[in-house]
């Protein structure tokens, strides 16, 4: 067992160099480069419990890489299809809405709703949870009930590889998680740049309804630091309501939106071009606006790329 | 004791109490206008509104400052003061009309009937063609006043007396009904649920100048009917059966006022979502100051209404700033406060 633990501790420091690994390698040590082929006799020789420390410090062991998951993060669903263990899936969280297959797995009530009846009805090894709305006597009652509880809690990019490295390794799909974690840093790094003296600001919430924005410590907030773009509300925490005037003021060079367009009266674009006293904003004058409704800039999962990827073109086109 | 003549005279029309109300209303309308989440100096303020109404072209430093004030501020705080000052006639008329000094949109169950009218219309995207907003204002005065009728008839039935808590009661009740179908609904139809989530929180942020035609036009009608109808409302006050013997048509008025009380909840809650305890407060502070007498009580609230919401909306505008607070909020706490200070030392008097 100590062996063992050894062994996870070398593998996550090979992780941490961006290197693929794999986790039960007796070999990895010895050589980077034998990873593959190790990884190929693993299953036959070495013992194929794995051990996570999960986001909240928690270590969990299991027999064997998890078959039957229960997740009840939008993000956490991302992950497990985009690592391919999607078919491992056997319930999801009422808002988990991607991919498109992810909708035909049974939902389960999350957040301060949680059932543990319908989860422990799908009979799971593993259930992934956020902590937000999320309690320790929930956590209590599944472990009595022989569910390996792992908390996922990204807050930043670096959170959401740890998140994805994390679950790999518990559906042993380690390959694919180092890959997956690759080609987002790869993307990440494209669209990196240095202070372009430019400012975004993010619309959470329409006018219509009262304005929210996305200030400090979001994803949006990083993203758009990353593509070296000043978010106008930066000086904000968290999402917060604010202030129509500020927005005039701040006077931001570009504006996302991430309002769902149902197909009538104006697009959300559209909307905000029409609003009164915003027609001196930079923004608006250039139409430099992007909808962004599909929850990419939100998620701490594998689509931040591609949020942060359509972003860079909007911004460079 | 007081005699006839001291009586007579509290009773009568004094120019004085209007001219103080109207200029401390004037002020706090102009602090409110003046001060906001950007700092704007008041010659500018003044300048820049100036430009607007007699079309001069401004300096391109100040055309942003124009915005901000202009299409921005102004049309909220006006829309404030209007809201404001209906929600209030609506509280004082009903206190009147019920004989029951809790009555108000929100423990009638008026105001949360009007959301789920509103949030039925988003939800299953009623709309009239050509008026983006028009389905839910259409949606929240029908379900406002489906929801009164519903109230009252039902409080009527179980002990024939409107005065009594029955009414209140039923009020709660339903408007916890109304609030748990909110949720249904809202889970129902996820696709919507950031819309309609953010809409039951309400805003008065992005109020337009459309938004301030609309609600004078209510207002002007339904508060100058509110108005003319203080008389009545006086004898409903002392009782039905007494404004029966002096001649009142009971069953008109009841349901004049009710119509009236919905449509202007019904189109403060579809542009400003629903705001508490306003409607309740006002009318009680403005009771203690100029007596229960609904020609003096009713001018009073809508005066009074206005400058409450104004200065509750300017706390919500700049305390956190750049960040808002929902103005719910500030009327809730403030008001709950002033209201149990002035109860107590009333009370406490007698």
């Amino acid at each position: 067992m100590k062996n063992l633990k050894k062994l996870f501790l070398v593998a996550m420091a090979v992780l941490m160099l961006g290197i693929t690994s794999c986790t039960a390698a007796t070999t990895v040590t010895s050589t980077v480069t034998n990873t593959q082929t190790v990884t190929e006799t693993k299953t036959v020789t070495v013992d194929p419990s794995v051990t996570v420390t999960d986001m909240t410090g928690r270590t969990i062991t299991l027999d064997q890489p998890a078959t039957r998951v229960v997740a009840l993060t939008a993000a956490d669903c991302e992950i497990l299809y985009a690592i391919g263990a999607g078919d491992t899936l056997v319930g999801r969280g009422e808002y988990c809405d991607y991919p498109v297959d992810v909708m035909s797995v049974a939902s389960v009530q999350s957040g301060y709703e949680t059932n543990i009846e319908q989860i422990l009805a799908l009979k799971p090894q593993v259930l992934l949870m956020g902590t937000m709305a999320q309690t320790e006597d929930q956590v209590k009652q599944l472990e009595a009930a022989g569910v390996h509880v792992v908390v996922s809690d990204a807050q930043d990019i670096a959170g959401t590889y740890q998140a994805i490295e994390m679950i790999g390794k518990l559906m042993g799909k380690e390959d694919n998680a180092a890959n997956l974690i690759k080609s987002m840093k790869a993307t990440f790094d494209k669209v990196s740049a240095k202070d372009t003296g430019k400012s975004i600001y993010f619309e959470v919430s329409p006018l219509q309804w009262g304005l929210w924005s996305a200030g400090k410590g979001t994803f949006m907030d990083e993203i758009a630091n990353l593509c070296g773009l000043k978010n106008i509300f930066g000086d904000i925490d968290g999402w917060a309501a604010v202030s129509e005037e500020q927005v005039i003021e701040r006077n931001p060079d570009y504006i996302v939106t991430i309002t769902m367009y149902y197909g009538e009266g104006p697009t959300p674009e559209e909307e905000i071009i029409s609003r009164a006293g915003w027609s001196n904003i930079t923004a608006v004058k250039n139409n430099a606006i992007l909808n962004l409704p599909n929850n990419e800039l939100s998620r701490p999962g594998p689509r931040l790329a591609d949020g942060a990827l359509a972003l860079y073109d909007f911004v460079n086109k | 004791m007081m005699d006839i003549n001291a009586l007579a005279k509290k009773n009568k029309f004094r120019f004085l109490d209007y001219a103080v109300f109207g200029v401390i209303m004037l002020i706090v309308f102009v602090l409110c206008v003046a001060i906001g989440s950007v700092r704007v100096s008041f010659f500018d303020t003044v300048k820049v509104i100036w430009s607007a109404i007699w079309n001069i072209p401004l300096p391109e430093e100040l055309v942003n400052t124009s915005s901000i004030i202009v299409s921005v501020r102004l049309p909220r705080v006006i829309c404030v003061a209007l809201v404001g000052a209906s929600l209030s006639i609506c509280g004082g008329s009903m206190q009147g009309l019920l004989r029951n000094p809790l009555a108000d949109g929100s423990t009638l169950g008026v105001s949360t009937g009007a959301s789920l009218g509103a949030v039925i219309s988003i939800a299953f995207g009623i709309t009239l063609p050509n008026f983006p907003l028009s389905g839910t204002m259409v949606m929240a005065m029908l379900f406002a006043f489906l929801s009164i009728l519903f109230i009252i008839s039902l409080a009527n039935k179980i002990d024939g007396s409107l005065s009594t808590n029955t009414i209140i009661l039923i009020g709660v009740i339903y408007s916890m009904f109304a609030t748990s179908i909110i949720s249904l609904i809202t889970v129902m139809a996820s696709d919507k649920v950031k819309q309609i989530t953010f809409w039951t929180m309400g805003s008065l942020q992005g109020s337009t100048y459309t938004n301030v035609v609309i609600l004078s036009v209510v207002l002007l009608i339904c508060g100058a009917v509110l108005l003319s109808l203080s008389e009545e409302l006086n004898a409903f006050a002392i009782g039905e059966e007494n404004a029966r013997h002096i001649g009142v048509d009971v069953k008109k008025v009841r349901l004049i006022v009710l119509i009236l009380v919905s449509v202007l909840i019904g189109v403060c809650v579809s542009i400003g979502g629903s705001i508490a305890f306003v409607g309740l407060v006002t009318p009680h502070i403005v009771r203690m100051i100029v007596g229960p007498n609904y020609k003096k009580l009713l001018p009073a609230s809508i005066i009074c209404g206005a400058t409450f919401l104004m200065l509750a909306d300017l706390i919500a505008r700049i305390i956190l700033n750049p960040a808002e607070l929902p103005i719910g909020v500030v009327t809730s706490f403030v008001g709950a406060i002033v209201f149990v200070i002035i109860f107590y030392r009333t009370r406490k008097g007698k």
